[in-house]
């Protein structure tokens, strides 16, 4: 059971350890910044548990305790693991197919004026439309509900990723354009060696965007018709009113989106090392 | 004989504002010419159009003899804002312009080569970082590297050495001599610079712009032989007559210029 609080208290322990740092001054401040970057997590785990114990909240309450919720998480691990591994089947897909295309796309749209004119208006109307309402009709058309789910994984993340690579080679700056001239780059060479990478930090941001709805969107796909993954895990035991285990499910799909963002974030850091 | 960049009654306009007019100038293949000019007197358009970046409105621009329509490997430009990309190391930013030039060359050679070409401009320590590490001199050295490796005939250089001090400065003027002087046939360069003293010490010639609308103002000959001694420049008479004669110029198109604002 010990474990268990260790788990979910992890971030205090955290917190107290030690410096070896020389300087006392340095010492106190790394410490006093780390508290503070956990401190909402610790007021709000004990607003949980004291909610949890002290109302009256039956005996089936929709706010398990801490407690009950780790309980719950540990004996769910080994499904939660394999919704994991059945919703990354959709997501990975969707979300890798609209980069591709997003980008490619947005590339050549926005360093022409003639495709921007024909593309333009159409991803104006396009682009707003909440990627949720083509859901019931995808799971009508395409033969299997994982290839309805990739599509809707894929438009939800493409717009965003798109209409910033749009942004971004419309943004070149004047002296890349003309050097890329000088050099007598070809239109690949180009798009490869100047537009893209010149794009990036544009790119970047529309795929952080592009993968945080493409969650929403694969959730929200799994109420549908799934019958494995991380939202039909929670809809699942929600409909059974176990509710340790839907806000187990809560928790863990919110840290498995935090560890795809911050993957994300790594590696556009790896890649515009070269900004300033 | 038709060799070398000729403007005949070359004009630009940005918008509605005239920036050249009237321009006319020869510049026989192989010749040094240093290009002067008040801040603003149109000195980077002039580059720009005679490297194909933009078309002139009025006039005719011609490359040995064939109008100039575009862009060119022929006509190599150090840019005044030396724009690398960012994104690749220096030497990647020189093996693209190498791999442009000599598309048969190796990479493994063309890396080599590139690192030659940094060397002879003291970046050797500067190889494989990024131009945003650099300091404003090293990043300008560099896009000079690049300029030299794309081999062009014609180099259109726009304040190459602004940002450089005044060791370096020296050091790369005499290099950049030694380059041009070497080559066979002969380079044309036209080199802009706001230094009188480098004008004259570079220059075959020089030409000197002035201000709303840019036009040529004075067209000299430097009358001095070469090999140049930087030391002696300064003793020889006609060329204190010759400076002061440019910087007479050079404050009487500014003076002018603030009397009509
Ligand atoms: N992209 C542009 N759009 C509009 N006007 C421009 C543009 N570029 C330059 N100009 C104008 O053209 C004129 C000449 O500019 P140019 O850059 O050629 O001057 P310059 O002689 O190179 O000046 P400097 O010595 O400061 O580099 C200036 O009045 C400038 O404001
Ligand atoms: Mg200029």
């Amino acid at each position: 059971m010990s474990d268990f609080i260790a788990l979910v208290n992890l971030p205090v322990p955290a917190a107290t350890v030690p410096a070896s740092a020389a300087e006392p001054g340095l010492e106190r401040g790394w410490l006093s910044r780390a508290l503070e970057s956990v401190s909402v997590w610790i007021v709000l785990l004990l607003a949980w548990w004291v909610a949890s114990v002290y109302l009256p909240l039956g005996d089936n309450p929709l706010l398990p305790s801490p407690l009950i919720t780790a309980n719950a998480l540990w004996d769910s691990l080994p499904e939660l693991w394999a919704g994991t591994l059945s919703s990354l089947t959709i997501l990975i897909p969707g979300f890798a197919l609209a980069t591709l295309l997003g980008i490619v796309s947005g590339l050549a749209v926005g360093t022409s004026a003639r495709l921007q004119r024909i593309f333009l208006p159409f991803a104006k109307v396009a682009g707003p439309v909440p990627p949720t309402v083509y859901i019931p009709y995808a799971i009508a058309i395409l033969p299997t509900f994982k290839l309805s789910a990739i599509f809707v994984v894929f438009i939800g993340a493409f717009w965003p990723i798109f209409q910033n690579s749009v942004a971004g080679a419309h943004a070149l700056e004047q002296s890349y354009r003309d050097n890329a001239r000088i050099l007598g780059l070809t239109r690949f060479e180009y798009q490869r060696r100047v537009v893209f990478p010149a794009a990036l930090p544009h790119i970047f941001t529309g795929m952080a965007v592009g993968l945080a709805f493409s969650f929403i969107l694969l959730t929200v796909a799994e109420l549908f018709g799934a019958n494995a993954g991380l939202g039909r895990f929670v809809q699942y035991y929600a409909d059974f009113a176990d509710y340790p285990k839907m806000v187990a499910g809560i928790l863990y799909t919110g840290l498995v989106t935090f560890l795809a963002m911050t993957l994300l974030d790594r590696v556009r850091r790896r890649s515009l090392f070269w900004l300033k | 004989m038709s060799h070398g960049l000729k403007l005949e009654g070359v004009g630009f306009a940005y918008k509605a504002t005239q920036v050249l007019q009237d321009i006319n100038v020869s510049i026989p293949e192989g010749q040094f010419v240093s290009l002067l000019g008040a801040s603003g007197s149109g000195k980077t358009t002039l580059l720009r159009l005679a490297a194909g970046l933009d078309p002139v409105d009025s006039g005719r621009l011609t490359w040995n003899g064939a109008p100039v329509v575009g862009p060119s490997l022929e006509r190599g430009v150090v840019f005044q804002d030396y724009a690398l990309f960012p994104w690749l190391s220096v030497v990647d930013n020189i093996e693209i312009a190498i791999a442009k030039a000599k598309p048969t060359v190796r990479k493994a050679d063309r890396q080599a080569e590139a690192g030659k070409y940094l060397r002879d401009l003291g970046l050797e320590a500067a190889i494989g970082r990024y131009p945003g590490e650099l300091s404003g001199g090293m990043r300008q050295r560099a896009a000079i590297a690049r300029a030299l490796a794309l081999g062009s005939p014609l180099l259109l250089m726009d304040e190459p050495f602004g940002a450089l001090d005044p060791v370096n400065r020296a050091r790369l003027q005499d290099l950049l001599l030694e380059v041009w002087e070497l080559a066979t046939p002969r380079k044309t360069i036209v080199f802009v610079t706001h230094d009188v003293d480098e004008a004259i010490y570079l220059g075959d010639r020089l030409v000197v712009l002035g201000s709303s609308p840019g036009r040529v103002i004075a067209d000299l000959q430097v009358p001095l032989e070469r090999p140049r001694e930087r030391h002696s420049l300064l003793d020889s008479h006609p060329l204190q007559a010759l400076r002061e004669q440019v910087a007479a110029t050079l404050v009487q198109d500014t003076l002018q210029r603030l009397k009509a604002a």
